[in-house]
């Protein structure tokens, strides 16, 4: 390193002789200036590049939550809350499966003798600091909100449905909710935090009910922890193995899994690490799943966005549900709005093979016809995206993905797990 | 004979085409006379010129040093009429340069699209006889908004500061110099009505960075150009789109808009003149390229062999880049699968010759023909048996047409493009191109 201002000196010294000009006491000090400036440069030229990484996500886990945080967590875990008083938030959203259900049911059971079916099954809530509330994107993507159907615009919106839900947690109204939470041992946190009169009056404590809540799926790491295999080997920290490599590249060949489209698996320009979803909409025409009881009624359809009160003018949504995000989707035990599948296996290979091998996913009717997409009414149907890979193909074409292809790309999913430990 | 045909070219005096066919001595020293006095005319308008503008004594012509391509572009004429060393006051110009081009793919017509491809305005204000101040704005594609498919850009934004007769300085937003477009690519300095694809796809014309640059003016014909300028952002890479593989600088370029500076690059360009006609150059630019994103390090280098030959009526050109991406089996092996890895080394070349068949006063018309060959994904880094991509095709690209100049600034184009590998992209193209 020192020999970089001598040679530049050198030069500068000898290209002025050779000049022949005069130089003035004013030209020298900008010359010398000059010089070691650059030569500061160059040396940050030569030792480019600083160790580590800066983007925030990589930053060290928060150990204490907030005081909002800190009550949020205990209203989500509180079993109290609920007409049954056996269920809280946490019984649906399990954080030993990615916050998500700890059993295969097509839909929770709630009510208050907890024996009724849910709608639809309870969605993984991790990885979803950075979504948005509902709106159409430029190109006129539906993009963002929580729920299947993003009707709800924040965590803390979607926080205020389950407790009254009669399916759910089933409370007769918020103010039973907020008479519950006033009589619970964190109360008087509560009181603490947001006033002692907050439990006078209903919808603001109601509202602080549900903000808490947010505040704790913000802050608790545990939501957001990065921690799995795959964000260890995109911060150079491990490798992954054959299988799974193989498994990355089949997941992101357009050719081939063509998942990355959807579910993207890169760093984003800033270095943030991928959330595996584009927190966009698809409508995959995932077969009418019998065990949901709703489905009895044949006339029954869950139309998804377009079941919305503000888009039912929508009818090209008819059927589109929330593309989730991937990370630790090897921990959860049924998949799809509807639950329809049990494990991933089934999952991807009903990717692949939906339009080769439709016979094998869709009832065949008295004609001997498949009916194809049969958990939408025959005018959706043609909503169902036929075009983007892997379910692009047609009956008789092999799918995009051979059944040992898929066993690789599962290995790859596996390493999305949280709480990766070498 | 031949020397007298250079010598009128570099005065850029309109010598008769006659000249190249004399053998005799006699008749080599009439012309020479006759050069001699007309020379000594355009001299004495110069000085008219000078009187005029700054209404101060006429001073003896500055020696015709010719205006390098490491000057300014556009307004170059005028500033280089005050000449270094001559107490002028201060001028602000105003400088501006337009494309509108019409393509028409031949094999699908319905791909035809006109467009007026670039409209640039710039200033030139001179606050001293040693400094400038050097801008460029441009729209792209004519209308810019979130939903239309123009863009706004400032291209350049540089003061300049003569440091002594040989050397100067600039600080800003500039032009790398590399190539022959790069720094002179105002549509009356190249023929075919498109950029040729070794110096948009291999060299990302139009290349600008931020920074320092020193700028050497030799008498023996040599200019020296050296700087510290930010760099590009391997972050950026898209692995999902096509943008990389059309071109791998350009998809990553920062163009100092909020650009990435933890990594600085360093350039080198020189430039000989030293034989009237001829000019031979080369340039290298490196840097790192990650700016301490990841635990990884990558270094992008990118150089470049030129040269111009402009002898009588013929105008040949060719250029050789290649560019290097260090360290890419680190960055592609996260995105393994995907439609767009980055390259290990991309590289191009062309070869152009034109020749001004017919030339009035007022217009001029010179057809040629460029055979360029470029690959912008020529290797990649190993990632494992089955894995790694394979290297794009080459592509070449043959184009022919002709320039036709009207005035000094003015020129129409046609040309007619055919690709070897993508056979969808040939194209018949007209343009319409100014620069003042």
């Amino acid at each position: 390193m020192g020999i970089i201002p001598i040679k530049l000196a050198g030069l500068k010294r000898s290209g002025l002789a050779a000049a022949g000009m005069a130089r003035d006491g004013f030209t020298d000090m900008a010359m010398r200036i000059g010089a070691i400036g650059l030569t500061g440069l160059l040396a940050s030229v030569a030792a480019c590049g600083g160790g580590g990484t800066t983007s925030a996500t990589d930053a060290p886990a928060t150990a204490t939550l907030s005081a909002a945080a800190a009550v949020g967590e205990k209203i989500f875990h509180d079993p109290s809350l609920s007409a049954s008083g056996l269920q809280s938030c946490a019984s649906c959203h399990d954080a030993a499966h990615g916050h998500s259900p700890a059993n295969a049911l097509a839909a929770q059971l709630g009510g208050p003798n907890g024996e009724l079916q849910g709608m639809r099954k309870a969605p993984a809530i991790r990885y979803l600091a950075a979504n948005t509330p509902f709106f159409f994107a430029a190109d006129g993507t539906p993009t963002g909100g929580f729920f299947w159907d993003g009707r709800a615009r924040t965590f803390a919106e979607q926080a205020t449905e389950p407790f009254v839900n009669p399916f759910e947690m089933a409370n007769a109204d918020k103010a039973a909710v907020v008479a519950k939470v006033a009589a619970a041992p964190y109360a008087a946190e509560f009181k603490a935090l947001y006033g002692a009169g907050v439990f006078g009056d209903v919808e603001s404590a109601y509202l602080r009910i549900s903000l808490a809540v947010q505040q704790y799926e913000r802050e608790d790491t545990e939501f957001n922890s990065y921690s799995s295999k795959y964000d260890a080997f995109l911060r150079g920290t491990a490798t992954l193995a054959e299988q799974e490599l193989r498994g990355l590249a089949l997941y992101n060949a357009p050719g081939k899994g063509n998942c990355a489209a959807c579910h993207p698996s890169a760093r984003g320009a800033d270095g943030a690490l991928p959330l595996f979803t584009d927190f966009s909409y698809d409508n995959l025409g995932v077969p009418r799943n019998p065990e949901l009881v709703r489905n009895a009624d044949p006339a029954s359809f869950d139309l998804g966005l377009c079941q919305r009160a503000d888009l039912t003018a929508r009818s090209d949504l008819c059927g589109a549900f929330k593309v989730p995000s991937l990370r630790n989707v090897a921990v959860r035990e049924a998949f799809f709005h509807n639950g329809r599948f049990k494990s991933l296996k089934d999952v991807l290979t009903f990717y692949v093979q939906r339009d080769t091998n439709p016979e094998k996913w869709y009832p065949i009717a008295g004609d001997g016809k498949v009916q194809k997409f049969d958990d939408l009414p025959e005018r959706h149907r043609a909503n169902v995206n036929t075009t983007e890979g892997p379910y692009n193909r047609r009956p008789g074409e092999a799918p995009a993905l051979s059944d040992a292809e898929i066993d690789d790309v599962i290995a790859f999913l596996k390493t999305l797990n949280d709480g990766y430990a070498p | 004979m031949h020397r007298a045909c250079v010598l009128a070219a570099a005065l850029a005096c309109a010598a008769p085409p006659t000249l190249a066919q004399s053998t005799t001595e006699t008749e080599l020293s009439r012309r020479l006379d006759q050069l001699a006095s007309e020379l000594a005319k355009v001299k004495a308008e110069l000085a008219t010129l000078q009187q005029q503008r700054f209404a101060a004594p006429p001073v003896a012509t500055a020696p015709a040093a010719a205006t390098t391509a490491a000057s300014t572009t556009a307004a170059a004429s005028t500033t280089a009429a005050q000449g270094p060393g001559l107490a002028a006051e201060p001028t602000t110009v105003l400088t501006s340069y337009g494309e509108i081009n019409y393509n028409r793919s031949t094999r699908d017509s319905k791909n035809t699209v006109a467009d007026v491809r670039r409209f640039v305005l710039g200033y030139q204000h001179r606050f001293d006889e040693k400094t400038k101040v050097v801008t460029e704005l441009e729209v792209e594609h004519a209308v810019s908004s979130s939903s239309d498919p123009g863009e706004v850009e400032v291209e350049q934004a540089f003061i300049e500061r003569q440091l002594t007769r040989q050397w100067s300085a600039r600080a800003g937003l500039f032009l790398i110099p590399a190539g022959l477009l790069n720094e002179n690519h105002e549509p009356t300095a190249y023929y075919g009505v498109e950029r040729n694809f070794v110096e948009t796809a291999i060299i990302p014309s139009t290349w600008r960075e931020g920074g320092i640059q020193f700028v050497g003016n030799f008498e023996n014909g040599l200019t020296a150009q050296f700087g510290l300028t930010t760099g590009f952002d391997l972050n950026k890479w898209d692995a999902t789109s096509t943008e990389g593989r059309e071109s791998p600088l350009g998809a990553i370029h920062q163009e100092l808009a909020l650009a990435k500076a933890g990594d600085l690059s360093a350039f080198g360009a020189l430039n000989w003149r030293g034989v009237p006609g001829l000019l031979l150059g080369g340039s290298l630019f490196t840097g790192g390229a990650t700016h301490g994103q990841s635990s990884e390090k990558s270094r992008i280098t990118l150089w470049d062999l030129h040269a111009r030959y402009t002898p009588g009526r013929w105008d040949f050109a060719g250029v050789y880049s290649r560019g290097t991406i260090s360290n890419t089996a680190a960055f592609n092996t996260p995105l393994v699968g995907s439609a767009t890895l980055i390259p290990k080394s991309f590289d191009g070349w062309y070869g152009q010759a034109a020749y001004k068949v017919w030339s009035n006063e007022d217009y001029s018309l010179s057809p040629f023909v460029r055979w360029e060959q470029f690959n912008t994904a020529r290797s990649f880094a190993d990632l494992g048996a089955g894995l790694t991509p394979a290297g794009a095709r080459t592509e070449r690209v043959i184009t022919l047409g002709a320039n036709f100049n009207i005035g000094s600034g003015i020129v129409l184009k046609a040309d007619l493009q055919r690709f070897r590998e993508n056979g969808y992209a040939n194209r018949f193209d007209l343009g319409l191109g100014w620069s003042f």
